[in-house]
């Protein structure tokens, strides 16, 4: 059974994914939350074992708030859910530590899948276009290339921080750095 | 577009019509002050001449500058409008002339059209060649107490065409930036607005049809009947043809082709892909001027294919050709890469919105190996917009 927590600030995404997760044998939606403000309350309350998480949220994004709850202990597993196509969301995604990355429009048996996935500690990720890495390769700072290049093959950030010799606060550091810089706008898409 | 271009269009003529009517006022009240001056004293033997020639000179010389004050060689008109007023004043006999403030209205179309430099220059030029004028009637100032009070108004006499022409350069130039700030602040406002709108369409219409989509795709496995499978995936299609057209809609806003052609815009995103150093964009061929929704669709598919085509290819070459028949339009995008995977991309959403956008505009996708079965090849036909239903 696959406790889950939706967040999405618009009602009727809200309304529609309970509405068909509720029916699918196996997942039980815990609760909604419309904003930042509303989950912290509804996580303590509610702990589920994913979160399937708007990218665009107003206020606070889908990343900050990822990374967030990838710190809480303990961390559920976080699918990510966009209404945009487009494959150079996914490394900002990676390095916020999300287990998967979803596009609104799939049909709800891909939605299923996914969420069983990232329940099973799976990643759901569309493979990263070189030419997107290397882009996003000359944004970062040089000496971030090698956290870069882990986090992208899906080593966890304790290991990454261990083969660095480096405190795992001070990388979350850096990684918070490097998503701002590869972040993408909404405007720009 | 055309709207915004007929309204640069319409500014431009006011700005310059209004200098327009500042050259006739003054040349009118510069001809009647001479014709009065010239009838209420004796200033030369052929005063009733000079009189009749200043009343017909006056609406000719009008007419003239009024019809070439757009063409290139307009200062050519202009200069020989100077040259004709300082030969009226010659005529006087006297550089003290009835017809001097007539002379100084030729300086209005110059100072204000030309770039500002050259309008200054030519209120120094006219005052030079009025010092020639006034050396030629041979009334120069010796060396009394009078005269010093004569050179003191031919100095004033030479000065003011510099300071005139200096400023109307200067309120020219003032007002050509004030219309350039205020178009800039009508773009800014209606770039704002479009944004809220892009995001009304994405934040709200967009979601809730994504909802529709999930909710219907959970029946997927329920609906057996034949019948209602028929209905339920067609519905499903509409739906996901809704996304794309938002998906347009937002993007059109964010960034509007602005009417601009397709093949220029598509030249201009090959010429960024280019850059990337992945693989060498060819583009060949021209396309007619296709309506905006149709040409939005048209360019966004062919952007997605390019994108596609860099991406996941692996090529070394894309070419895009545009071509023109009489009954339809064609682009094809063609790469010598690896060709298309036999299993769709997870989380692939591009050739779905392809396929969503080709149907919108009534377009027919066919996406398949190259030529030579090489490659990957994107053929778009869309009706011709000019030709026969």
């Amino acid at each position: 059974m696959i406790r889950l927590l939706i967040v999405d600030d618009h009602p009727a995404m809200r309304a529609g994914l309970t509405a068909v997760l509720r029916a699918e044998p196996g997942i039980v939606p815990l609760g909604t939350a419309s904003s930042a403000e509303d989950l912290g309350p509804t996580l303590t309350r509610t702990r589920p074992d994913v979160v399937l998480l708007d990218y665009h949220l107003p206020g606070a994004d889908g990343l900050k708030l990822c990374r967030q709850l990838k710190r809480t202990v303990p961390a559920p597993a976080v699918l990510l859910y966009s209404a945009y196509a487009d494959s150079a969301m996914v490394v900002p995604a990676i390095l916020a530590g999300a287990d998967g990355i979803l596009n609104k429009s799939a049909p709800a048996a891909e939605l299923f899948d996914a969420l069983r996935a990232v329940a099973r500690g799976d990643r759901v990720l569309p493979p990263v276009p070189r030419e997107l890495l290397e882009a996003a390769g000359q944004r970062v700072e040089p000496e971030d290339l090698p956290i870069l290049a882990m986090m992208v093959d899906g080593t966890p950030m304790a290991e990454v921080a261990e083969v660095l010799r480096q405190p795992v606060r001070e990388l979350a550091r850096r990684v918070d750095v490097m998503i701002e810089r590869l972040r993408v706008e909404i405007a720009a898409v | 577009m055309t709207g915004r271009r007929r309204d640069r269009g319409t500014l431009r003529t006011l700005r310059d019509e209004r200098w327009f009517a500042l050259l006739s006022m003054t040349r009118v009240f510069g001809a009647a002050l001479a014709i009065a001056l010239l009838l209420a004293h004796q200033v030369t033997h052929a005063d009733p001449g000079l009189a009749v020639l200043t009343v017909v000179w006056t609406p000719a010389s009008l007419l003239v500058l009024r019809r070439t004050q757009h063409e290139p060689w307009a200062p050519a008109v202009w200069a020989g409008d100077t040259l004709a007023a300082l030969g009226l004043v010659l005529a006087g006999g006297d550089w003290r002339s009835p017809f001097y403030v007539f002379a100084l209205t030729t300086l209005v179309l110059p100072a204000t059209s030309l770039p500002w430099r050259r309008a200054v220059a030519w209120g120094v030029g006219f005052s030079v060649l009025y010092g020639l004028v006034a050396l030629l009637t041979n009334q120069l100032p010796a060396d009394t107490l009078t005269n010093t009070i004569r050179l003191e108004t031919l100095a004033t006499h030479l000065f003011v065409p510099v300071v005139v022409a200096t400023m109307l350069a200067y309120s020219s130039v003032l007002l050509g930036r004030l219309r350039d700030a205020r178009g800039q602040s009508e773009r800014l406002a209606l770039q704002a607005e479009r944004q809220r709108i892009a995001w009304e369409l994405h934040d709200s219409a967009k979601q809730r049809v994504h909802a529709a989509h999930l909710m219907l795709s959970a029946l997927d496995g329920g609906a057996t009947h034949d019948q209602n499978r028929a209905l339920l995936d067609g519905a499903l299609a509409e739906l996901r043809n809704a996304t794309a057209d938002m998906e347009t809609s937002v993007a059109e806003l964010r960034t509007p082709l602005d009417g601009r052609p397709v093949d220029e815009l598509l030249r201009e995103r090959a010429a960024e892909l280019s850059q990337t150093g992945v693989a060498h964009i060819d583009v060949a061929g021209r396309l007619p001027a296709l309506p905006p929704l149709v040409a939005a669709h048209t360019y966004r598919i062919a952007a997605e294919a390019l994108t596609n085509a860099v991406r996941h290819a692996g090529c070394s070459a894309i070419t895009v050709t545009l071509a023109s028949a009489p009954q339809e339009v064609t682009l094809v995008i063609a790469d010598d890469g690896v060709g298309m995977p036999a299993e769709p991309r997870p989380g692939g959403h591009g050739l779905r919105s392809m396929h969503g956008r080709a149907e919108t505009i009534g377009a027919r996708l066919h996406i398949g190996p190259g030529p030579g079965g090489r490659g990957t090849a994107v053929a778009l036909a869309l009706p011709h917009p000019g030709g026969s239903p």
